[in-house]
């Protein structure tokens, strides 16, 4: 590694050489940090809850139940499938049944279960203390859980969403789907989807800003490479889905006709959106497995991984390709071949990256001596079955193959081996591998090799010949094929062998019970790693490190590393101050930057989320006005969420090494504040993006009816935008001056704005029911007013904050945060008037 | 932090050239500009996109820093893969029949 | 290869039905099934390829080098067979697209849960039949497909591949039965509680347009 080619930062402190704490007693340290960042007692204690192991542990828990649940609901597929007149089910039934069966793996399994794996894990190879949003955390998990009970609610009472787990539009529209099955689903995936976003700002934060000081972004474990790469994905790519989804809503509950092509709407907008969405998302559900195998294979293997900076540029490659196949789940949709043919071969190309990273790790097998614990075991199970879903893949990505192939049997087997091979299979390898740190246990011997082979031979018997049931022409999501004695013997043999997987995965689970009721403690570090996550006292505390590591403590046997850092050699030692803290270091070389102070134990998220959770149910009783109504105790929340970060007590320096002090983040040039809204405004952009490029959509590709002669006062609306601009403009220029005045000149700035909204333009913009056009307008008409409602929020909080003195000289307080949120509403709001005069002058 | 940017370049140049190249072929296939498949003038223009997309990528190779270690391969590497996906993924624009269903 | 070449047919008897892609009955299917044996064949060894890999490397340490690993197989290997399946996909892709050659034109307009067929009878005038495709055998057809109310698919597996029939959209599907016969046909996309029974036959004629003696709604 050199610096050559930039000399400032070897100028900066050389962190290797940050110097030692004085050694303390480790059992007095211990307790100290126990006593400020330990859960509250009992059932409240998990309530209100904030810390990062726990809540990462109650997400895979969590994911696993509904994992269970999904695979109950499989098991009654296969049931009615494994005869050609099954009259197990009703087709209604049925219909809810495969539905929900892909929901859940897909948003209340796979999905939580990384996030819980980045949560927990993350905060522990980094060699920090919690991630970065404590709170944000638990809001996230409290929106999961909800968002999952309001779904599973709907099954037990038999209005579960029934148009498959892509619902696509008309079919789940209002006319075709009556009900509220379908708004079951779009509400409760998108209060679901508040955690991914959550998470995927928390993961992006945590590792940028809260690696080990010395520990360089080119040298980070790579588990943290996929991670980054996951939680940018899924900043950018989870918008288009929350964009579609409110959309589909709208459609479905006010009429508006974004998706009715009798309106000006087009039904393959939606599958536009949600496969920009639901790409991506097979590798935002791959790229943390394949973390989990890059940490795992090496340390079994005992040798270093093979090949890091090529991994590093396959992770990149994934990142960026991966949103470039979404039209692939569309091929049969009626395309153009040359449109075809870019996403054909993007398509394909994807599967370079993956080769590498397959390769890599086998070289790194044969670099080392491969030692066969039962992860080991998962990791060949994921080798196999990943490798032939790969290749399928591949095959299913030849136009004229996939037009065959289609909605056949072959992608539900295919689907299956990606997942179940690429995520199932190593999510096992990393439970089983990181079981001793949760539980301080080791394992029962025997029934989790018997579950790994009954689970393996189950998987490969039910889902190979499925290949050959869609190659034969059985289509996905039908119940009965009484015509069709040739697919009989086929069927029935993968329901035979998905039973035997069933019971495989069960005894998975009780080899877990047995491990955390009955194993014998473990003794540390019980795989020899060299790895941070590693170094601490099993089962693992809360805070993580009594001390924090620093450069000298990386890449060493990790229970040499352990007794420094419980004797307090590392930085930042112990809880003196009676408050949780932890260091923040620089994005690129991590260098010490400042400290953050935590909020402690709080039931805020889940009464916040609770709150959200009111809305959403109010929506689906279809009492708009209520729900309305029900968003101001959210705002109220949110506000009280912000004063919670208020400084409280003495602000100073704090000493984290001898000789090193560093100001706490109240009063840090770069807070992880302004990091995280940095990243929530990326996916802010993209969902505004997703919405720009529906407008873009309708106006060019879809040949509706023309839209109706707009009644549209078109000066008035033109004045109104000026105004809007104008005062918008105004607001950018406020929340420079970081004064009072300037504030109160910021909200009257933004009022304006509001109110030229709600009075210029709300009276005269046309009906959203008589035309998608109509509809698009209205929606981004909200959206910028929404925005400067926010705007109005954070200066009238900043403004307040002058009125209490908590801003000095150093302390800036929300200036910084207002400022990002300021700009960019106001350039959001200059593109939408741009994007709207120019399909105005088109049309 | 330059060089995560840089690493970031190659890449996002692809995007930014394969979604004009996409939004062009289906404004010019919806305008209805080549009914039959075959018209000269819309392969030309998809084609003429396609060159200045890779031609953009001259001053990138240019600009990246040289040198041994990920800060300077990881920047390179992005070009490579920018590149590679640009020159793979739009190759069609030359062979395939543009508006055919 | 050779080898695969004299299994094939056996293979093929036992894959057929009358739904079956493996037993095509005109060009358009029969290529597809061609690009599917080869890919499969690929597959194959390229799965025994790596499965040996991992054998081998469940032993002592030893010296290897990365970018054999990292370029050789992960970049080269890859990218060479990747190369050979996009080519060979692309060209498949553009022989069995429509052209405008003149083919008969037929109509299938899908609704919940049936089919709308027409052709143009002896005299030109549209001649309907619902759930029953008449076609000429020996000869190009386009089928164009329209929905009256979600999404459906028309898929004729032993003919050709599937086509969604989309609201507010034509699409126009490129198909061909070798000989005279009565072929098999399905909803391919989910469309709703009658998706399962919403299927179709598609009868080649020698003749064309054909004598329907059962009259024009058979």
């Amino acid at each position: 590694m050199t610096d050559a080619t930039f000399p400032s930062d070897a100028a900066r402190i050389a962190t290797a050489d940050l110097p030692r704490n004085p050694a303390q007693r480790a059992l007095a340290l211990n307790r100290e940090m126990d006593a400020v960042w330990s859960n509250d007692r009992g059932l409240w204690g998990q309530i209100t809850s904030v810390s990062h192991t726990t809540l990462g542990l109650r997400f895979m828990a969590t994911a696993f139940v509904f994992f269970a649940i999904g695979g109950i609901l499989s098991m009654l597929i296969r049931a009615q499938l494994a005869t050609p007149d099954g009259a197990f089910l009703d087709t209604e039934l049925y219909n809810q049944i495969f539905t929900m069966h892909g929901s859940i793996m897909m948003f209340l399994f796979a999905i939580p279960m990384l996030e819980g794996l980045a949560i927990w894990l993350l905060p522990k190879i980094l060699g920090t203390r919690d991630m970065a949003f404590p709170r944000l955390t638990a809001l996230g998990y409290w929106c999961y859980l909800f968002g999952g009970l309001i779904m599973l609610t709907a099954l037990l009472f038999g209005v579960a969403p029934r148009d498959g787990w892509f619902m696509y539009t008309p079919l789940s529209s209002a006319t075709y789907s009556p009900g509220i099955n379908a708004d079951v689903w779009l509400l409760g995936v998108t209060f679901v989807e508040i955690s991914a976003v959550a998470a995927a700002v928390e993961i992006t934060v945590t590792i940028l800003r809260q690696r080990a000081p010395g520990m360089k972004l080119t040298e980070m474990p790579l588990f943290a490479w996929y991670m980054l790469g996951t939680s940018v994905m899924m900043l950018v790519g989870f918008p288009p889905l929350i964009a579609g989804s409110v959309l589909l809503e709208l459609e479905r509950a006010f009429g508006w006709p974004f998706f009715d092509p009798e309106r000006g709407g087009d039904p393959l907008l939606w599958q536009h959106l949600f496969w920009l969405f639901g790409h991506p998302e097979v590798y935002i559900i791959f790229l943390p497995a394949a973390g989990a195998m890059s940490t795992i294979i090496p340390i079994l293997c005992r040798t270093r991984i093979l090949g890091y900076g090529a991994i590093v540029a396959a992770i990149l490659g994934l990142v960026f390709l991966s949103f470039g196949l979404w039209v692939h789940h569309m091929f049969t949709v009626g395309i153009p071949h040359m449109a075809l043919a870019f996403f054909s071969a993007a398509s394909v190309l994807v599967a370079v990256p993956t080769a590498v990273q397959v390769f890599a790790w086998i070289g790194t097998m044969w670099k080392g001596r491969p030692e066969l614990h039962l992860p080991m075991y998962h990791i060949l199970g994921f080798f196999l079955t990943f490798v032939m879903g790969g290749l399928t893949g591949v095959m299913l990505a030849i136009v004229p193959f996939n037009w065959q192939a289609h909605d056949t049997a072959f992608v539900t087997a295919h689907l299956h081996y990606v997942l179940i091979g690429g995520f199932v299979f190593p999510m096992m390898a990393a439970i089983t591998y990181w079981m001793p740190l949760i539980t301080g246990r080791t394992r029962v011997r025997g029934l989790g090799e018997a579950a790994f082979w009954i689970i393996l031979i189950g998987f490969h018997g039910t889902f190979f010949i499925m290949h050959l049931t869609g190659l034969m022409g059985m289509p996905r999501r039908i119940d009965v094929y009484p015509d069709n004695p040739e697919w009989i013997w086929l069927n029935l043999t993968s329901s035979i062998f998905g039973f035997a997987m069933t019971i495989g995965f069960a005894m998975f689970a009780l080899d877990m019970l047995l491990q955390m009721t009955l194993g014998m403690r473990a003794r540390r570090d019980p795989w020899r790693a060299t790895t941070l996550d590693w170094a601490m006292p099993l089962p693992a505390p809360n805070f993580n490190f009594a001390s924090q590591p620093t450069a000298r403590h990386l890449d060493r046997p990790a229970d040499e590393v352990m007794l420094a850092l419980a004797r307090g050699e590392g930085v930042l030692p112990g809880a003196p101050r009676g408050r949780r803290e932890f260091l923040v270091t620089s994005v690129g070389a991590a260098r010490p930057d400042h400290v953050a102070l935590l909020p402690g134990n709080t039931a805020l998220p889940f009464v916040l989320s609770g709150s959200i959770g009111v809305f959403v149910l109010l929506m689906l009783a279809g009492l708009y006005a209520l729900a309305g109504a029900a968003l101001i105790p959210v705002a109220v929340l949110i506000w009280v969420w912000a004063r919670g970060l208020a400084p409280r007590g003495a602000l100073d320096g704090i000493e984290v090494a001898p000789g090193l002090t560093l100001t706490v983040h109240h009063h840090a040039r770069q807070s992880l504040g302004q990091s995280g809204l940095m990243a929530l405004l990326v996916a802010n952009g993209a969902l505004f993006a997703s919405v720009l490029f529906g407008l873009a959509f309708l106006s060019v590709v879809t040949q509706g009816p023309p839209a109706p002669l707009a009644m549209m006062d078109t000066t008035r609306a033109l004045w109104t935008m000026v105004v809007v601009a104008g005062a918008l403009l105004l607001g950018m220029g406020a929340v420079r001056g970081e004064a009072p005045i300037w504030a109160l000149t910021g909200l009257l700035a933004n009022s304006v704005a509001l109110i030229a909204l709600l009075a210029g333009l709300l009276p005269v913009l046309d009906d959203p029911t008589a035309h998608a056009r109509d509809a698009l307008r209205a929606v981004m008409a909200g959206y910028v007013g929404l925005h400067v409602l926010v705007a109005c929020g954070m200066a009238a909080f900043v403004l307040d904050q002058h009125r209490r003195s908590e801003i000095d000289k150093l302390a800036r307080g929300a200036w910084p945060h207002w400022r990002l949120w300021q700009d960019f509403t106001t350039v959001t709001t200059l593109v939408t008037i741009i994007a709207l005069i120019a399909q105005q002058g088109a049309a | 932090m330059k060089w995560l940017g840089a690493m970031l370049a190659g890449p996002t140049l692809w995007a930014v050239v394969f979604v004009v190249v996409y939004a062009a072929h289906g404004i010019i296939c919806a305008d209805g500009l080549s009914p039959s498949g075959t018209s000269q003038t819309a392969r030309i223009t998809l084609m003429g996109l396609w060159c200045l997309g890779l031609l953009a990528f001259w001053p990138l190779f240019r600009a990246v820093p040289q040198g041994v270690g990920l800060r300077a391969q990881l920047p390179r590497a992005g070009l490579w893969i920018g590149l590679v996906a640009t020159v793979f993924t739009l190759f069609p624009v030359v062979i395939t029949s543009s508006c055919q269903l | 290869m050779k080898r695969m070449l004299l299994i094939l047919p056996m293979v093929v008897a036992g894959c057929g039905g009358p739904l079956s892609t493996l037993a095509p009955s005109g060009p358009v299917a029969a290529d597809i099934a061609w690009l599917w044996w080869a890919m499969f064949a690929g597959s194959a060894v390229i799965t025994l390829f790596v499965l040996v890999l991992l054998v081998l490397s469940l032993g002592q340490p030893r010296e290897t080098a990365a970018r054999r690993w990292t370029h050789g197989l992960g970049l080269g290997f890859s990218f060479v067979v990747l190369s050979l399946v996009l080519g060979a996909g692309l060209v498949v892709g553009e022989r069995i697209l429509p052209r405008d050659d003149g083919a008969v034109t037929v109509r299938a307009h899908a609704y919940q849960w049936g089919w709308q067929f027409s052709h143009d009878g002896p005299e030109g005038a549209p001649v309907e039949s619902t759930d029953l495709l008449h076609i000429p055998a020996g000869q190009p057809v386009d089928v164009l497909i329209t929905s009256e109310d979600v999404i459906h698919s028309f898929w004729v597996p032993r003919l050709a591949g599937k086509l969604d029939a989309i609201p507010g959209r034509t699409n126009r599907l490129r198909l061909m039965a070798d000989h005279p016969g009565t072929y098999a046909g399905l909803c391919a996309e989910f469309c709703g509680s009658g998706h399962a029974r919403m299927r179709f036959e598609v009868r080649a004629h020698a003749e064309w347009p054909p004598e329907l003696s059962e009259g024009p709604n058979d």
